[in-house]
């Protein structure tokens, strides 16, 4: 059994629980560091992938799971971000000013599409953000002079300063850099106060407003980031592909991004991570599982969408906290041992009541 | 001059004057309540005091500062925090975190010095953080320190709500119905508080109170209200024997 005992109180808000905790993160980075050297190359681009997914999904959580602005419309930063890089380094842009812009430009539009949000929530937010998205996508398919419109953009190597990314190892430092990065800006957004405000808004916008926090700049600040964010990855992504077109940026993107924050765990940092390594990885199990399945099924093009829907419905049901509750639970067993009763863990459920005054 | 001065304040919602020309000054660290049956327009003045309806008549002057237009973020910073009829509290947060929320109108750092957790930041959550711990030991609130709010019993929710309030440290505090739903001990507990709340930190306070043990124990004054119009203002014994007051509550002859 395993005790804590705090003795003051900036424990409470720091990176690592404990000297533990510090030595399995300081365990993680020592992989993820020796990671290209020993990976084979097929591997170290899926972590790549989930790299980027990082940071679009750091972005949206802090979003959707701490704020509580629901959007379909995450796609579309992601487009704007991979396109302004794409089309800024045609015109001779060296790459960090054309990520940096790419950021820029991203949260700009995230900032008109979080426009809505102040006067609508839920299913009607996400309707007003996919609407959004629609726009963009047909922003990029017809403004044809910049963007080639349908043909796509072939997008160079990624370059900083003379270092070329060449080959999936230099790719996979960048990303690791940036997502590494990601992570710990929305962590500290959150352990600070205007964390503590998105939270507020989510719980209670009344509750919100009257202790203070301006509704609409907390909500367009975390549009506006998390559009950034978002935008970031889809930089690094036209990077990793060096091939787009807007058709790569629909509507099931975005269904992507929610069902990995979903299914990694709604408001916890490492259910970021846990859902992109499930989000990126899901398409293989799918591919490897089709030589199982009758051909009627296997041939089915819809199968990948279908299983998405599968496991984020058994996800919701069964258990909303996602991987990271899952992964919680084991250590809380471990933690706890051998005291550990089923109970221990129980969720207290408590369901959405209505605004009252 | 008195620390809140509401000046023939109505609103009408459709047809109905929800609150029809309210006039009344509430004195530094007085303890004012407001009584009237339901449907009186208490909680309404309550919101129209924080800002949250937009008065159709009148005026509202706090500290010298005319607040009827401010936005309603703007009032806790004027210094004025309130808690719900309803229990209004971040049900997914635990108690320290509802609390911390309180200490908002305080925080100084934006984005970029918080995005990058610089020491600012730290210092100033350590600062907010024993404020805190001054409302947690005073409501006795410690063994729920690290609780999650969703879960808590109704009595303890609704001194966590009382706590948020004063973590904000308003100079004047509104009270939505403090008592509702607490047993006899935590309606003591609520007397005291609010006592020492008036003696030890000078606060004033304004509370929509049922119980008449407590508003006669507690209030300086007292203002009964019955369809959105005063009745009776006055000492708790005055507004008691008003035979209009007893009207509106039994129904007149």
């Amino acid at each position: 059994m395993k005790f804590y005992k705090k003795t003051s109180y900036a424990e409470d808000f720091r990176l690592f629980r404990d000297g533990a905790a510090a030595f399995w993160y300081a365990l993680l980075a020592l992989a993820l560091v020796t990671a290209p050297f020993v990976l084979p190359t097929y591997y170290l681009s899926q972590l790549v992938l989930i790299g980027i997914y990082v940071v679009a999904g750091a972005g949206l959580m802090l979003l959707s799971g701490f704020c509580g602005q629901i959007s379909l419309g995450h796609s579309a930063f992601f487009a704007v971000g991979a396109f302004t890089v794409a089309v800024l380094e045609k015109n001779g842009i060296p790459f960090p000013l054309a990520f940096l812009a790419a950021g820029i430009l991203s949260a700009a539009v995230g900032f008109v599409v979080g426009l809505p949000a102040l006067r609508l929530a839920g299913m009607y937010l996400a309707i007003a953000t996919l609407a959004a998205a629609f726009i963009v996508t047909e922003v990029i398919v017809r403004w044809e002079s910049v963007t080639n419109g349908s043909s796509g953009l072939n997008v160079a190597k990624l370059s900083i300063l003379g270092f070329v990314a060449d080959s999936e190892k230099k790719l996979y430092a960048v990303v690791a850099v940036v997502a590494l990065a990601a992570m710990l800006a929305v962590r500290n957004i959150v352990r600070s106060p205007l964390g503590l405000a998105m939270m507020a808004i989510r719980d209670s916008e009344t509750a919100a407003q009257s202790m203070g926090v301006p509704l609409m700049r907390v909500k367009l600040t975390a549009f506006a980031v998390s559009a950034l964010l978002t935008g970031l990855a889809g930089a690094l992504y036209a990077h990793k592909i060096q091939f787009i077109d807007p058709d790569q940026f629909t509507i099931l993107v975005s269904i992507e991004f929610l069902v990995m924050i979903f299914i990694g765990g709604i408001g916890s940092m490492h259910g970021v991570v846990f859902g992109a390594a499930f989000v990126i990885a899901l398409p293989q199990l799918v591919a490897v599982a089709k030589d199982y399945l009758p051909q009627t099924i296997a041939q089915q093009s819809g199968l990948q969408a279908a299983v998405y829907a599968i496991v984020l419905l058994a996800f919701i049901l069964a258990e909303p906290t996602g991987l990271y509750g899952i992964w919680r639970r084991i250590k809380t067993y471990f933690s706890m041992f051998p005291f550990y009763r089923k109970g221990s863990q129980r969720r207290v459920k408590s369901f959405a009541k209505s605004e009252t005054w | 001059m008195s620390l809140l001065e509401i000046a023939d304040v109505g609103i009408s919602f459709g047809g109905l004057r929800a609150v029809d020309g309210v006039s009344v000054s509430v004195e530094e660290r007085e303890i004012f309540a407001i009584i009237g049956p339901n449907g009186a327009g208490k909680t309404t003045l309550f919101n129209l005091i924080s800002r949250i309806y937009e008065p159709t008549t009148g005026r509202i002057v706090f500290a010298g500062r005319d607040i009827t237009q401010i936005p309603p973020h703007e009032v806790v910073r004027a210094g004025i925090a309130r808690t719900f009829q309803n229990i209004n509290l971040f049900d997914n947060a635990t108690v320290l975190d509802n609390l911390m929320l309180g200490r908002y109108r305080h925080c100084r750092s934006g984005l970029l010095r918080q995005t990058l957790f610089t020491p600012f930041v730290r210092r100033e959550k350590l600062a907010d953080r024993r404020k805190v711990e001054e409302v947690i030991d005073f409501l006795e609130l410690g063994k729920y320190r690290d609780v999650l709010v969703a879960g808590l019993p109704y009595g303890v929710r609704k001194i966590v709500e009382l706590g948020r309030a004063l973590a904000a440290e308003p100079r004047l505090l509104l009270l939505d119905e403090p008592s509702s739903g607490l047993n006899v001990e935590e309606t003591n507990d609520m007397v005291f508080w609010i006592q020492d709340l008036r003696d030890d930190l000078d606060m004033t306070i304004v509370m929509i109170e049922h119980d008449m043990s407590l508003v006669s124990a507690v209030s300086d004054r007292v203002l009964a209200m019955s369809s959105g119009r005063m009745l009776a203002l006055g000492a708790a014994a005055e507004v008691q024997r008003d035979p209009g007051v007893a009207a509106a509550y039994l129904g007149g002859p």
